[in-house]
C-alpha cells in the first residue's frame, strides 16, 4: 500500500459523496411523500458520517509516496465503528423492560455507547502514538520541514 | 447551557471552597500577568507550552459548565439523544491530530501564527479569506460568551446568595481580571487548574452516580418499565436527530478555533505524539458526570427516590445535595465555574486577537503594539458580553445556540479539507466561510422569529456545515486553475509534509 496520492484522491471523492449523503438524509425530511424517511435518513447519516471521518482522517494522515498500511487499519477500524454500531442499532429490535442488559445497558444502547463511545478512545490515540515517528512527523522530517520552508522563503524574497 | 436558577447553594462549606478556587485562579492569573510581555505571549503563550498543558487546557476549552449542569439536565429531558454531542469525543481527538494537529503546529514553524484565521490567510495568501473568518469567530464569541457568563452569574448567585446581576458583574470581573492581564497564558494556566478540578469532581460524582443507583444496571432497571424510549440507542429525539448531533459534534471538532489556537502554543511539534491520548483521556473522564448524572437522576425520578425536577437543569444540583456530601458539591460546582471561566478565557482570547489582529490584515493595516490593544480588546468583548447576558436570557438563549455551528461551518472545510488538499482555491474558501455566515445567521434568526422552524433532525448547524462543505468544493473545483497560484511555496512545504 504505496499509493498515498491515489488514496488521497480517493479520499476526497469519498469526502464529497459522504457529505452529498447527509445532504440527501436532510433532504428527506423536508419531503412529506418520501415518508418512511427516518429510516432511510438514519442509514444515510450512519453512512454518510462513518464516510466522512473514515476520509478525512485519511487525507490528514496518508502522505505522498509512503506506505500507509497502519492507517489503512485505523481508517477501516473508524468507518466500520460508526457505521457498524449505527447499523447495528437501527436494525435491531427496539428494547423493552424485559431485555437482557450488557454492561448496564439496553444491548442496541450498550453497542452504540460503548462500541462508539468508549472503544475507539482505547484504540484510536495509541495508534497514532505508535505510528506517529514512522507516518506522522519524525525529527527528520521536521529538520526537513523547517529547511525546506526556509529556502521556499528565500527564493519568494529573491 | 444553564439559563434558568440553580437551587440555593449557600452554605459555609460550599462558599468556602468557591473562595479557595477563585483565590487560586487570581494567584495564578497575577502570576501569568507578570510574564506576559509580548503579543505572542499574551494570544499564544509565548509558543511555550508543554504536553500536559496542552492536553488538559484543550479539554477544559471544549468543556464549558454545559458539560455539569446543561448537558445532564438535556439527558434527563430528551434520553440518550443528548450523548450524541459527546460520544464523538472518543474519536475526534485523534482524527483531528491527523486531519489538523501536525499541520497547524508545522505553520507555526514556518510563519507566525497568532490565530487560526492566520492559518487560513497564510493558507490562501487571502486577507479575505482571514477577515471572514474573523468575523465569524468574533459573533460567535459574543454570543458564546454572553451564554457563559449568564451561567457563570448564575453559579454566582447560587452560592454567595447574590442577585444575577451581581453574579454576572462578579463572574465577568474575575474572568476579565485575568485575561485582560495575562491573556491566554494565563488561561492555560488556569485551564491546567481548572481541567483538574473538573476531572476529579467527574471521578468522583460518577463514583456516587453507582453507588446511588445501584450500578448502571439498576439504573437502566428503574428506567426501562417507566419510559424505555428514553434508553433507546436513540434517545426519545429519535435516529435523525442523534445522528445529525453526532455529524455536527463530530465533524463541528475539526472547526473549533479556541481548541484549535492552542495547538500553536506547543514548544516541541514532535510532542504532538502523546496528545490525542492525553486530551482523549482527560475529557473522557470529565464527561463522566455528564452522562452518570443525566441517567441517575431519570432513574431516581423514575423508582420514586427523587420528586420530578422543575426544570431539567435542577438535576445536577438537586442530585448532589441529596445525594452526595456537601463536600463534594462545593467541589463539583467550583469544577462549573472552572469549565465556565476556561471557556470563557478562550473565547475572549480568540475574540481579542480576531478583533486586533485578522480585521486590521484584512484591510492591509498592522495594528502597533498589539499586546495593549489586545488588552483593551479583551476588556471590550467581555463587557459586550456581560451587557448582552444582563440584557435578555431570551438574547442570550438565541445567540448561545449558534456558536459551534457557526465555527464548524466557516472553519472546518477550509481548514480541515483546505490544508490537506492543495486544489482547494481562496475562492472556495472565501465562498464556504461567507456561506457557513449566511445560512447559519439567516435560519437561526427565521427559527428564532419563528418564520421558518427545520424539521426534526435538521438542525441549523448541520445544515449550514453541509451547504459550506459542498459550496467549498463546488467553487474550489470551478476555480481549479487559480489553486497553483494560492498557494505560497513555504506552505505548500507544510501541506506535503
Amino acid at each position: 500500500m504505496n499509493d498515498g496520492q491515489g488514496a488521497r484522491r480517493a479520499a476526497l471523492g469519498c469526502s464529497v459523496l459522504s457529505m452529498l449523503l447527509i445532504a440527501l438524509a436532510y433532504g428527506l425530511t423536508l419531503v412529506p411523500a418520501a415518508a418512511p424517511a427516518p429510516a432511510w435518513g438514519g442509514w444515510l447519516m450512519a453512512l454518510g458520517t462513518a464516510g466522512l471521518f473514515a476520509s478525512l482522517t485519511v487525507l490528514g494522515a496518508v502522505r505522498r509516496n509512503r506506505p500507509w498500511r497502519a492507517v489503512a487499519w485505523a481508517v477501516g477500524f473508524i468507518f466500520v465503528v460508526i457505521f457498524g454500531a449505527f447499523g447495528a442499532a437501527l436494525l435491531l429490535a427496539p428494547d423493552d423492560a424485559s431485555s437482557a442488559l450488557v454492561l448496564g445497558l439496553p444491548l442496541r444502547a450498550a453497542i452504540v455507547i460503548y462500541g462508539i463511545g468508549v472503544v475507539p478512545a482505547l484504540v484510536l490515540p495509541l495508534v497514532y502514538a505508535k505510528t506517529f515517528d514512522t507516518l506522522t512527523l519524525s525529527a527528520d522530517d521536521l529538520e526537513q520541514v523547517r529547511a525546506d520552508a526556509r529556502r521556499a522563503q528565500d527564493e519568494m524574497a529573491s | 447551557m444553564q439559563t434558568a436558577a440553580l437551587p440555593s447553594l449557600t452554605q459555609p462549606v460550599v462558599v468556602g471552597v468557591a473562595l479557595a478556587y477563585f483565590g487560586v485562579v487570581a494567584a495564578i492569573g497575577a502570576w501569568a500577568a507578570r510574564r506576559t510581555r509580548s503579543a505572542s505571549d499574551f494570544f499564544v503563550a509565548g509558543q511555550g507550552i508543554g504536553l500536559w498543558t496542552l492536553a488538559i487546557a484543550s479539554m477544559a476549552a471544549t468543556i464549558s459548565g454545559f458539560a455539569f449542569i446543561g448537558g445532564p439536565g438535556l439527558i434527563y429531558s430528551i434520553g440518550l439523544t443528548a450523548v450524541y454531542i459527546v460520544l464523538p469525543a472518543s474519536i475526534t481527538n485523534t482524527v483531528g491530530a491527523w486531519v489538523l494537529g501536525k499541520r497547524l503546529r508545522l505553520l507555526a514553524e514556518v510563519r507566525t501564527m497568532i490565530t487560526v484565521p492566520d492559518a487560513i490567510g497564510a493558507r490562501y495568501r487571502s486577507p479575505t479569506a482571514q477577515g471572514l473568518a474573523g468575523v465569524a469567530i468574533i459573533i460567535a464569541v459574543i454570543g458564546y460568551t454572553a451564554t457563559n457568563l449568564l451561567a457563570l452569574g448564575l453559579v454566582v448567585k447560587a452560592v454567595f446568595a447574590v442577585d444575577l446581576t451581581t453574579g454576572i458583574l462578579v463572574g465577568t470581573a474575575i474572568t476579565l481580571a485575568y485575561s485582560a492581564s495575562g491573556g491566554i497564558l494565563a488561561g492555560v494556566y488556569t485551564d491546567l487548574f481548572q481541567g483538574a478540578v473538573m476531572a476529579l469532581a467527574s471521578v468522583l460524582v460518577f463514583a456516587y452516580v453507582l453507588m446511588v443507583g445501584g450500578g448502571l444496571g439498576g439504573i437502566s432497571q428503574s428506567i426501562l418499565p417507566a419510559d424505555p424510549t428514553f434508553l433507546s440507542p436513540w434517545g426519545k429525539l429519535g435516529p435523525m436527530a442523534a445522528l445529525s448531533f453526532f455529524f455536527v459534534f463530530g465533524i463541528g471538532s475539526l472547526g473549533q478555533p479556541h481548541v484549535l489556537h492552542k495547538i500553536f502554543m506547543l514548544k516541541d511539534p514532535r510532542r504532538l505524539k502523546w496528545s490525542p491520548l492525553l486530551t482523549t483521556a482527560a475529557l473522557m473522564v470529565t464527561l463522566l458526570l455528564f452522562f452518570g448524572v443525566g441517567i441517575v437522576t431519570k432513574g431516581l425520578v423514575a423508582s420514586g427516590r427523587m420528586t420530578a425536577l422543575a426544570s431539567p437543569d435542577d438535576a445536577t444540583p438537586m442530585f448532589l445535595l441529596q445525594f452526595t456530601p456537601i463536600l463534594l458539591s462545593a467541589i463539583v460546582f467550583a469544577g462549573v465555574a472552572a469549565a465556565i471561566m476556561s471557556t470563557v478565557n478562550s473565547f475572549l482570547s480568540i475574540g481579542a486577537a480576531a478583533l486586533t489582529h485578522d480585521l486590521p490584515r484584512a484591510v492591509g493595516r498592522h495594528l502597533p503594539n498589539e499586546l495593549h490593544i489586545g488588552r483593551i480588546a479583551t476588556t471590550v468583548i467581555a463587557l459586550v458580553a456581560a451587557g448582552v447576558a444582563l440584557a435578555s436570557g431570551t438574547l442570550v438563549a438565541f445567540l448561545g445556540i449558534f456558536g459551534w455551528g457557526l465555527f464548524a461551518s466557516t472553519l472546518v472545510p477550509s481548514l480541515a479539507v483546505g490544508l490537506n488538499w492543495a486544489g482547494a482555491t481562496k475562492a472556495g474558501a472565501v465562498a464556504s466561510i461567507a456561506t457557513g455566515i449566511l445560512v447559519t445567521l439567516v435560519f437561526e434568526t427565521l427559527g428564532y422569529l419563528r418564520v421558518f422552524t427545520l424539521p426534526a433532525g435538521v438542525s441549523v448547524s448541520g445544515l449550514s456545515l453541509v451547504l459550506s462543505f459542498l459550496v467549498f468544493f463546488g467553487v474550489s473545483w470551478l476555480t481549479r486553475e487559480q489553486a497553483p497560484g494560492d498557494l505560497d511555496p513555504d506552505i505548500r512545504v507544510v501541506l506535503n509534509a
